[in-house]
Formats: structure tokens, C-alpha cells, sequence
């Protein structure tokens, strides 16, 4: 009876357009968008430059500055300086860096005790933008100091290797990369959106419960040999069988489209299944305790969504607020996410993720019990 | 006659409502039994009791020898429900609906290959067994529903509101199947609330109204007992209503008149013999069939209808 039971709504689910449409199609649009937009980012950013001064040792600075990775300095020599400032004024640009007339003649200048201004205009409200600007400015600075204090000291009869001595930093940073595959936007907005969207499973349960028990089709099968728990096992197997598909079908989707690499596929099919248990748990326990369908469907968005923002993903669990990671590390999607990750990032296998996969049994174990307390009443309402 | 059905005193609160209030009938093996009464009387709980769906709050009931409480996976291995509800899925062909309803009940392989084909002839509906649900009218849908329900062969179908909101080709093949599956010797409990439906298929009613059985019997008996025999008599140019020693009352009714009387044989002589004698035109003289209208009329105080 159970295998009748779970043959007949795999049939249904499958034959149901809307499955399509909320499983599948919709977490691959989203997919492919996010994908698209963040994954073809724009890594250089634009700054805009006015120089009054057109001399070598302006356009040494400028060369120095468009030698740093990550900008790229940008002149428009048709606009006046009064132009490129109403530009700025009216938000068209939100920076610019003007060399004032004169400022070979002031580096020059032996006797300077003054420094040599260098003007930033700026949008107020772009301080995000801005930042970045200002750390360039300030290591182009830096790097003119240096300069300065080794001329000094050559002059004070120091030799060039004493002066690069002298000036050489106390602190290095050693760049240190643990071995890690890919880490872009792909790997964080393929796994994130099919986690997200596996959890949209729920409302496909609720939808079929709620229509078995309206329809009278649940009252009808109690008129039948059919035993009450082989019901609830028989609706609960196939949306995990579903769970697995869209699994399958949207981590295919991001390697074979985006190239993204799976780690190791016995951990990730581990992850894969426990997620589907925990996901149709909740789904079961929600289900079973909601009063109607849009009640619950109401649950489903809050839970899905908002897990989605403070588990991780839809930006990177590093970016986001201590409160919202606070929050989101008793979610689920989450866990989820971080095991997809380690094991497609990091290559972790099962041992490396148990942690997550423990959670994320648990959740779904929690609804399950839940739910199995709650069946007796959703089977009377039922027929009462 | 042995019963196939007893129903002794069932009581059903739903919390503070009480649904059904001490109805207690019987069943006899092989007929078909009407449950009639109006929207909300009871009849479905009581159906519901008796297929083991719900618990009754006091009384018993014995389902072809089965304590409804005690023995409920027996009675529901025997027992074919068709609920009022159509609980089909529109997206599954009528055949694969059927198969998942005969594995519900137990009946697999070739075995439910082949009660499938004999329901759905049985139906009417031979020819559609691989169309969607979804495509068909209400009536088949109705027919379908009842065919998902006699895939066990079962001993005893309840059939609730079969007929609501379907064509009259699909009424008929409904009668004409209730028909067969008596002559087959299953016994039918048929819940209604159109009276005209139990007058044509029952042998035997129980006439049900806020949670009580308000009378039970043979069908005819319940005529007999409970309605006065009626000519009805229109015409052209009648001259006032018409007047014989057999008349108990007169009631206009339309265009005519209805005469109540135990004798109507010779009221309709009489009355015919009358307006022979003048230029009056009769249209319509004509015995009128006792109905159980008349019967749920005289036992409550109130139409069936209301």
C-alpha cells in the first residue's frame, strides 16, 4: 500500500505544472541571472581625473596610480574642470581627483616644507565607493614619502641598500592560500539557490495535504484496508525522492552551464539526501500543524526566505552582519550551504562535514516527531 | 432475511453539536436501502460510523457481523464507501485513479487489471480508461468515483449523494448500475435527499431528520401507511370543483385540482361521468402516485425541501 501510495503522488507531483515552475525552473532562472550579473562583475574601479598640471611628474603619478591592480584612471580631456565638477554634482560621477597647476613645481621645490595638495572631490553619499579611492590615494602618498625619506638619506651619505633598509617595513603579510578549488560567484549562488529552493518542497506537502483532506480523499481512505501511518510515509517518500531530483538537477545545471566543481559526490549525495529528510520533516511537521494551506504556505516564505538572507544564501556568510550570522547559525540553510561549500570549495568529504549533516538530520528528525504527534488530529479533522 | 446492517442507538456529538441522536435501523441482506433526509440530517455521519471512518459517541452497529469498533479492518476489507466528495485526481487517467484505489483496497496484478476493465464497463465508461479525469464531465467523474469503490467486490456499497450536480445521462447509468449490482446480490445503501431517487431504486427506507430516524420500512408499506390516495383533475370550462360522496378534501393545485380520497377509482368514474353531461373539457384525470414527500410531511410537519 505504502509503494501504491507514493507511485500515485510521485505521478501527481510530477504531472503537476507548478512543480516544474517552483522546483525547477524558477531556481535555475535565478541562478542563471545572479550568476550572470555577479559573476561578470566588474573588478576595476573608475577614477576620475582633471590634471591642471600636464607635466612629467604629474603623468608619473598618474602611471603610478594606474599601475595598482583594480583601477582605472580615467580622463576626459574635451570637459572643463567646472564641467566635471557639475558632473559630480549631479551624481553622473561620484569622484574626482584633481592635480592642481603646479604640483611639479611644488615636488620640486627644495625648501617645501608644506606638502603638495592633491584635491578629492566626492559624492557624500557614496562612501563605499569612495573608500577604495582614498586607500589608493593614500599608498600613492605613502609611496612618495618613501621616495623622499630615501632621497634624504642618500644625501645624508647613506647607500641605496641602507636607505631601502631604513625604509623597509617592520610587518610583512604572507599571502597563505589553503588548497582551495574555485571560489566565485557560481559556487556561492548554486548551491545557495537549490538549498533555498529545495525548501519550497514544503508547499508543494502542504498543498497536497491540505488537498487530500479538503477534497475528502483522506476520509475516503480510511473507508480502506489502508493503515493511517502508511499514509503519512506514503506522502513523505516521494517529495524526498522530488527533493533529490531537484537536487540533481540543478548542481548538473551549475556544472555542466558554469563549470562548477562538486567535490567529492558521496559527500555531496549525503548532503543532498539529509538535506531532502530535513526539508520534507519541516514540511511534514508544518503540514500537519497548520490550520489551513495559507497559513502554512505563509510559514514557508518567512522560513525560506528569511533563512535564505541570514543563512548565507544570498551573499557570502563572511559579508554578512554578526547579527544576521548570529541568527542564521541556527538555521538549517545555513548548514546546508556551509557542507555544499566545504565539500565543492574546500574539498571535504563526509568526516569533514558531519557537523552540518547532524544539524540538519536533527531538524528533520524534530519535524518528523512533531509531526507524528500532531497526525492523529489532522486525520479526525479530516473526516469530522 | 439475515441483516447485513444493525444500527443500534448511535449517538455522534461533534463537541457541543449533536449530530446524531440515538438512530438505531436494519439492513436486510441484498437490498437496496435508501438513507433519506435533508442536507445536514445526519446521513453522512452515519455513514461515516458505519464504514468505520469515525467513532460514534455511544451505541453499536454490526457491518456484516463485525462490531464497527472492535473489527473495523475486517468490515473495511468487505465494505465499498463512495463519499459525496469525488476524490479523484484530475491529473491521472481514470485507469491509473482505479489502479491506486483497488491497491488501496488490496487487489493487485491481473486481478485489478481485470476488475478495472469490469468497473469501468460497468460505469460506462469502457472507452475513456486512459483519458485524464481531468477531461471528463462531472457525471463521468461521479461514475468513476463509484467505480473506484467496487474494485474489491465488495458485499455492502454505500453510495452518498451519488447523483449531486450530474447530467441525466450519467443518472441513469448510475440507476441502471445500482440496478445490476442489486441484481448481483451486493447490498446498496443509497443517501439521498432526493426523494424520487429512493422511490425508483429502494425496497426499504429509513427517513432520517436532525440526527433521528423518523420512520423506517418498506418502501410501499410507508406509502400506504403514511399518504392519502389523490385524483388529480384539470380541464376547460369546469364548472367549480368537482364533487363525489368519495371525496375527503379538495385541494386546487395549478390549473386543476387534487382530490384526496380512499376510493379514487370511483372518484375519477364519478368525476368523469359528471362532466360528461356538460360541455366541459377535461384535460387530465389522472391517479396520483403516493410520494414520500407526503410521508416526510405528515412525520415532521415539514417539506422535505425546507
Amino acid at each position: 500500500m505504502i509503494k501504491s501510495l507514493i507511485y500515485k503522488e510521485v505521478l501527481v507531483i510530477f504531472k503537476e505544472k507548478g512543480t516544474f515552475f517552483w522546483l525547477f525552473l524558477l531556481p535555475i532562472f535565478f541562478i542563471v541571472i545572479f550568476a550572470l550579473i555577479f559573476g561578470n562583475q566588474k573588478t576595476s574601479q573608475t577614477v576620475h581625473y582633471y590634471d591642471a598640471d600636464r607635466t612629467a611628474a604629474s603623468q608619473q603619478l598618474i602611471e603610478t596610480m594606474q599601475s595598482t591592480a583594480g583601477f582605472d584612471l580615467k580622463y576626459d580631456s574635451k570637459k572643463s574642470l567646472d564641467s566635471q565638477l557639475a558632473s559630480l554634482k549631479n551624481g553622473k560621477i561620484t569622484a574626482l581627483l584633481v592635480i592642481p597647476e603646479g604640483f611639479e613645481a611644488s615636488l620640486n621645490a627644495a625648501d617645501e616644507t608644506s606638502p603638495t595638495s592633491l584635491k578629492l572631490y566626492r559624492d557624500a553619499s557614496a562612501d563605499m565607493t569612495i573608500g577604495p579611492i582614498k586607500a589608493l590615494l593614500n599608498n600613492v602618498v605613502s609611496i612618495y614619502k618613501d621616495q623622499k625619506i630615501t632621497a634624504a638619506l642618500k644625501e645624508s651619505g647613506q647607500t641605496d641598500v641602507e636607505a631601502s633598509a631604513a625604509i623597509a617595513p617592520p610587518i610583512e603579510i604572507q599571502d597563505v592560500a589553503e588548497k582551495a578549488f574555485k571560489n566565485d560567484s557560481v559556487t556561492q549562488y548554486v548551491p545557495g539557490y537549490t538549498i533555498m529552493f529545495v525548501f519550497f518542497i514544503m508547499t508543494t506537502m502542504i498543498n497536497s495535504f491540505m488537498r487530500d483532506r479538503g477534497n475528502g480523499m483522506l476520509s475516503r481512505l480510511r473507508s480502506t484496508p489502508m493503515q493511517p501511518i502508511h499514509y503519512l510515509i506514503g506522502m513523505w517518500i516521494p517529495n524526498i525522492i522530488v527533493v533529490i531530483v531537484q537536487c540533481t538537477v540543478l548542481l548538473l545545471f551549475g556544472k555542466i552551464v558554469f563549470g562548477m566543481h562538486l567535490g567529492n559526490l558521496f559527500a555531496l549525495f549525503s548532503v543532498v539526501f539529509i538535506l531532502s529528510i530535513c526539508a520534507t520533516g519541516l514540511g511534514l511537521m508544518i503540514s500537519m500543524v497548520s490550520s489551513n494551506e495559507n497559513i502554512g504556505n505563509a510559514f514557508v516564505q518567512i522560513f525560506t526566505m528569511g533563512g535564505a538572507i541570514v543563512g548565507g544564501l544570498w551573499y557570502p556568510w563572511d559579508l554578512l552582519p554578526e547579527f544576521a550570522r548570529k541568527i542564521g547559525v541556527f538555521l538549517p540553510h545555513h548548514w546546508a550551504q556551509d557542507s555544499l561549500q566545504n565539500i565543492m570549495i574546500r574539498g571535504a568529504n563526509v568526516e569533514d562535514v558531519w557537523q552540518g549533516l547532524l544539524i540538519l538530520l536533527a531538524y528533520g528528525v524534530a519535524g518528523l516527531v512533531i509531526a507524528l504527534l500532531r497526525f492523529k488530529k489532522f486525520i479526525t479533522s479530516s473526516v469530522s | 432475511m439475515t441483516s447485513v446492517l444493525k444500527v443500534d442507538r448511535l449517538t455522534k456529538m461533534y463537541g457541543s453539536k449533536q449530530a446524531l441522536d440515538g438512530i438505531s435501523f436494519e439492513v436486510k441482506e441484498g437490498s437496496c436501502f435508501g438513507l433519506l433526509g435533508p442536507n445536514g440530517a445526519g446521513k453522512s455521519t452515519t455513514m461515516k460510523i458505519i464504514t468505520s471512518i469515525l467513532e460514534p459517541t455511544s451505541g453499536s452497529a454490526e457491518v456484516l457481523g463485525y462490531d464497527i469498533r472492535k473489527q473495523s479492518a475486517a468490515i473495511r476489507q468487505q465494505v465499498g464507501y463512495v463519499p459525496q466528495e469525488i476524490t479523484l485526481h484530475n491529473k491521472l487517467t481514470a485507469e491509473q485513479n482505479l489502479a491506486f484505489f483497488g491497491e488501496m483496497y488490496g487487489v493487485k496484478g491481473a486481478t485489478l487489471k481485470e476488475r478495472i476493465r469490469v468497473v469501468l464497463e460497468q460505469v460506462g465508461l469502457a472507452d475513456r480508461g486512459k483519458d485524464m479525469v481531468g477531461s471528463f464531465s462531472g457525471g463521468m467523474k461521479r461514475r468513476i468515483n463509484i467505480a473506484a469503490a467496487l474494485l474489491h467486490r465488495p458485499k455492502l456499497v454505500i453510495l452518498d449523494e451519488p447523483t449531486v450536480g450530474i447530467d441525466p445521462q450519467s443518472r441513469n447509468h448510475i440507476f441502471e448500475m445500482v440496478r445490476e449490482l442489486c441484481r448481483e446480490g451486493v447490498t446498496l445503501i443509497y443517501s439521498t435527499h432526493y426523494m424520487e431517487e429512493v422511490e425508483t431504486l429502494c425496497d426499504d427506507i429509513a427517513i432520517i431528520d436532525h440526527g433521528r430516524v423518523v420512520v423506517q420500512g418498506a418502501l410501499d408499506e410507508l406509502l400506504e401507511r403514511y399518504t392519502t390516495k389523490a385524483v388529480y383533475v384539470e380541464g376547460i370550462g369546469l364548472d367549480g370543483a368537482p364533487e363525489a360522496e368519495e371525496i375527503k378534501s379538495v385541494v386546487q393545485e395549478g390549473k386543476g385540482w387534487r382530490l384526496e380520497t380512499d376510493e379514487p377509482l370511483r372518484v375519477m368514474k364519478a368525476v368523469s361521468e359528471r362532466y360528461e353531461k356538460t360541455r366541459a373539457t377535461i384535460t387530465a384525470l389522472e391517479m396520483m402516485r403516493p410520494s414520500l414527500e407526503s410521508v416526510f410531511l405528515s412525520m415532521t410537519g415539514t417539506s422535505l425541501r425546507d
